[in-house]
């Protein structure tokens, strides 16, 4: 809002206040004090919300309308000053707030009417109510009403009771029809409202009615004679009492001001609790909630660029919305335009800008959250297959130099030794130096197949390949320089990483029993749930390993998370120690 | 049981081995040893084949062999002994596994060996082994017994044994006939007996095992 604006309007509310005291003091009629009292009080706090409303929604309507409405309210009380011209403009203009009123509700919460027809309304409004009060003022002579002390009417073509009762008697049907319309109209304005649009059209539920009824009262009240309203009371009620009701029109303003910061405090609130990397669905869902606007789509533009998809899976086309509906860019990561991803919310959130900035912000980042989760996740998974196909390429080197072991220098040793054996026999007897020499180098050739064989038993077991973990276990243990004993071990096979590494962990875990605790007896218990194997070597040594102590427990553990499987240490100092490792198997 | 040996008739042998220099290295020793080499093959299919055709006192093969290289001589093995009962098998092995062992063994330990391939390299006793296991005994080598026998263990009858009821036992285990264990211990088969007997009372073993089943038995204790 401009700072001319602003004088304006405040120029505009002092003005009111001082012709308000002016109007009060002025020596006139008589006011009864009630009647003072809420007049002020309506009219100034139409006033008030309409500057509020100026300022904090600028772009939209309401804020002069409200100011309108509270001037139109004041200005009637010029017919208590007792000079001519302003007793007659005050008493013309007596009707003309009820037409303000009725625009505002129906512009409400926009500021905008809603079609052609609902101008018709308004206009109409306006016009009835400038148009009766004029010829009303044509035939009324105020000397009969409130006698010779009024100033006159300057308006008064011919003093008429008759025709004033005539033109009464028009004006209760039309005056109603009009309410009626009105009314019917915000009804139906709720009906069709959804989203944000609705949540603030249901204040004006109640408010309206309560208004078009306290009209309808003061209008047959005024046109007809009943002897109910003519006492003092019913007018003090009438005109004292009751309009109080139009306090409701500022408050309107507090509830949809109320609305929006409730909603600001929902939105922070929501993105705070959002479960990190939650799906763009509950995403949406949570901002929906938060912001009270059902409506709100969260779309995405289609990575081919050719338009945008709502998290509902519907087409969403962010430069032709539908009618009612706002679109809102996320702010991109890079400001690229068109945005990837865009906000499409009623219309009745247009004039909360900072709501949906913030709304788009949280939206924004909780995406961007998301987006780095996954990215981290998608990373994390990358580290974890090459970690697993590091390993198991390490098992397949094994694996082959195990097998080239056994296919060359074994088996050349084994012929090597075949060779001295036979060679030993023929000379047996003729040659003892000889024979002596070749059963030295048999033996040599005996002990290198067995340094061999221990050798590529180290390297890869073949019995784990060949006849999977129950040989290959027992092998361990039948070696075990510790007492050792097995309890069932799951005779069907696994894949070879998992079989791998149930294996080292018996074997790393027996030859640790065996450096620490030569003395202890051990178990080992391989055990099979529905997806995972449990690997549990346990002794009944001094305890007191720890996870970090020396890198043997460390590989373990690494050789264990490479296959997503857990490796835990209970190792208490003189209660044995435990290891236990979970590996799934599927 | 049909093994029959013909003190005329030298021993009919069908080698199975991959490595070309081993194998004829095998038939060699053998031929010189006075066995009759009757085939030789390089994988577990045509052990089979020449089994069928020619219907050896024994067969001598390989654990692993072409396809996989991991168990097929074992399965052939097996194979023989159920389809041609005359067969005897020794299996020789790079590693000694109980696990391999007790697959051969469980059907029927007689007429069955399963030794290290090192044995080659002392003809006598590599020999000898082929000769018991064509006779009908079990041959399981020494160097698994030994094993075995020399597991720590805690809280075991096997502690409750004199030094010379362990030697009885690990002859047992060996595939040794009460005959052969007391010629090679020195003693009357009578005291061999009455060892036998002892053991089997403090291992709490069924004292009715013959001696083909008595190895399996024994084996089965020792692994436990």
């Amino acid at each position: 809002m401009s700072h001319r604006r602003r004088g304006v309007l405040i120029a505009g509310a002092l003005a009111a206040v001082t012709c308000q005291i002016v109007v009060t003091y002025v020596p006139g009629p008589p006011q009864p004090l009630i009647g003072t009292i809420t007049q002020s009080l309506v009219g100034l706090s139409f006033l008030a919300a309409g500057i509020a409303a100026w300022v904090r929604w600028p772009a939209s309507r309401l804020g002069l309308l409200f100011t309108i409405t509270g001037y139109l309210w004041l200005l009637p009380n010029l017919g208590h000053l007792p000079y001519a011209l302003p007793f007659t403009i005050g008493n013309l203009a007596a009707p003309l707030y009820e037409a303000a009123l009725a625009h505002l509700a129906l512009a409400w919460p926009t500021g905008r009417l809603r079609s052609r027809f609902e101008v018709g309304v308004v206009v109409a409004n306006y016009t009835w109510n400038i148009g009766q009060s004029f010829i009303s003022m044509f035939f009324w002579n105020p000397q009969t009403n409130c006698g010779p002390s009024c100033p006159a009417n300057l308006l008064m073509i011919h003093g008429s009771q008759a025709a004033e009762n005539a033109l009464g008697v028009i004006s209760i049907p039309v005056g109603l029809a009009l309410t009626v319309t009105v009314l019917a109209l915000i009804v139906r304005h709720w009906q069709t409202a959804r989203g944000w649009t609705r949540r603030a059209m249901v204040p004006l539920l109640w408010i309206a009615p309560a208004i078009c009824a306290l009209s309808a009262v003061q209008t047959v009240a005024q046109n007809t004679s009943l002897p109910l309203f003519t006492s003092t009371t019913a007018g003090n009620i009438l005109y004292g009492y009751l309009p109080l009701i139009l306090l409701a029109g500022p408050a309107l303003f507090v509830a949809g001001t109320l609305l929006a910061r409730t909603a600001r405090g929902a939105v922070g609130t929501a993105i705070v609790d959002l479960e990190p990397g939650a799906p763009p669905g509950q995403l949406r869902d949570t901002l929906a909630r938060a912001l009270g606007d059902s409506t709100l789509q969260l779309a995405f533009r289609e990575p081919d660029g050719s338009g945008y998809l709502d998290t509902a899976g519907r087409p969403v086309d962010p430069d032709r919305p539908e009618p009612g509906r706002i679109v809102t860019p996320l702010p991109g990561r890079d400001g690229a335009a068109p945005a990837d991803t865009v906000l499409v919310h009623d219309g009745g959130l247009e004039h909360e800008p900072q709501l949906v900035r913030l709304t788009a912000a949280a939206a924004s980042m909780a995406l961007e959250h998301a987006r780095l989760q996954a990215e981290v996740q998608a990373q994390l998974e990358q580290v974890r297959a090459s970690r697993a196909r590091i390993v198991e390429a390490g098992d397949a080197a094994r694996r082959r130099i195990e097998r080239d072991l056994h296919d060359g220098a074994q088996q050349r040793l084994v012929t090597l030794a075949l060779a001295l054996g036979m060679a030993r026999s023929q000379v047996a007897g003729s040659d003892p130096d000889l024979a002596a020499l070749l059963e030295g180098a048999t033996k040599e050739a005996r002990e290198a197949i067995a340094e061999l064989r221990e050798l590529a038993r180290g390297i890869h077991p073949a019995v784990l390949t060949e006849t999977g973990l129950p040989g290959a276990i027992q092998a361990l243990v039948e070696r075990s320089p510790v007492a050792t004993t097995v309890s069932a071990v799951p005779a069907c096979r696994f894949p070879a990483p998992i079989e791998a590494t149930a294996y080292f962990v018996v074997s790393e875990a027996l030859a640790n029993v065996a450096k620490h605790a030569p003395a202890a007896t051990a178990q080992v218990a391989v055990r099979q749930s529905a997806e995972r194997i449990v690997v549990e070597i346990t002794d009944d040594g001094p305890g007191g390993a720890r996870p970090d102590s020396g890198s043997g427990l460390r590989g373990l553990a690494d050789r264990v998370a490479s296959v997503g499987g857990a490796l835990q240490i209970d190792s208490a100092i003189g209660g044995g120690t435990r290891l236990r490792a979970e590996i799934p198997c599927q | 049981m049909s093994v029959s040996v013909s003190a005329a008739a030298p021993l009919r042998v069908v080698i199975a081995e991959d490595a070309v220099l081993l194998r004829e290295g095998l038939s060699r020793l053998l031929g010189d040893a006075g066995l009759e080499v009757a085939g030789a093959a390089g994988d577990a299919e045509r052990l089979l084949q020449l089994v069928g055709v020619l219907r050896p006192d024994v067969v001598l093969a390989d654990i692993r062999m072409p396809p996989t290289q991991t168990t097929e001589g074992l399965q052939a093995a097996r194979q023989i002994r159920q389809r041609w009962p005359g067969t005897a098998v020794v299996v020789l092995s790079q590693y000694v596994e109980t696990e391999q062992l007790f697959d051969l063994l469980a059907d029927d330990p007689r007429g069955v060996g399963y030794v290290l391939k090192e044995r080659v390299a002392d003809v006598a006793q590599f020999t000898s082994a082929i000769r018991r296991v064509a006779a009908g005994e079990s041959v399981i080598d020494p160097e698994v017994v030994a094993r075995l026998v020399a597991r720590p263990r805690r809280d075991s009858p096997l502690q409750t044994l004199t030094e010379r009821e362990q030697e009885v036992l690990a002859l047992m285990a060996e595939g040794r006939s009460n005959q052969a264990i007391a010629g090679q211990l020195w003693m009357s088969p009578k005291t061999v007996e009455t060892h036998v007997g002892s053991i089997f009372s403090k291992l709490g073993l069924a004292p009715d095992a013959g001696d083909h089943r008595r190895v399996l038995a024994v084996l089965a204790f020792l692994r436990q």
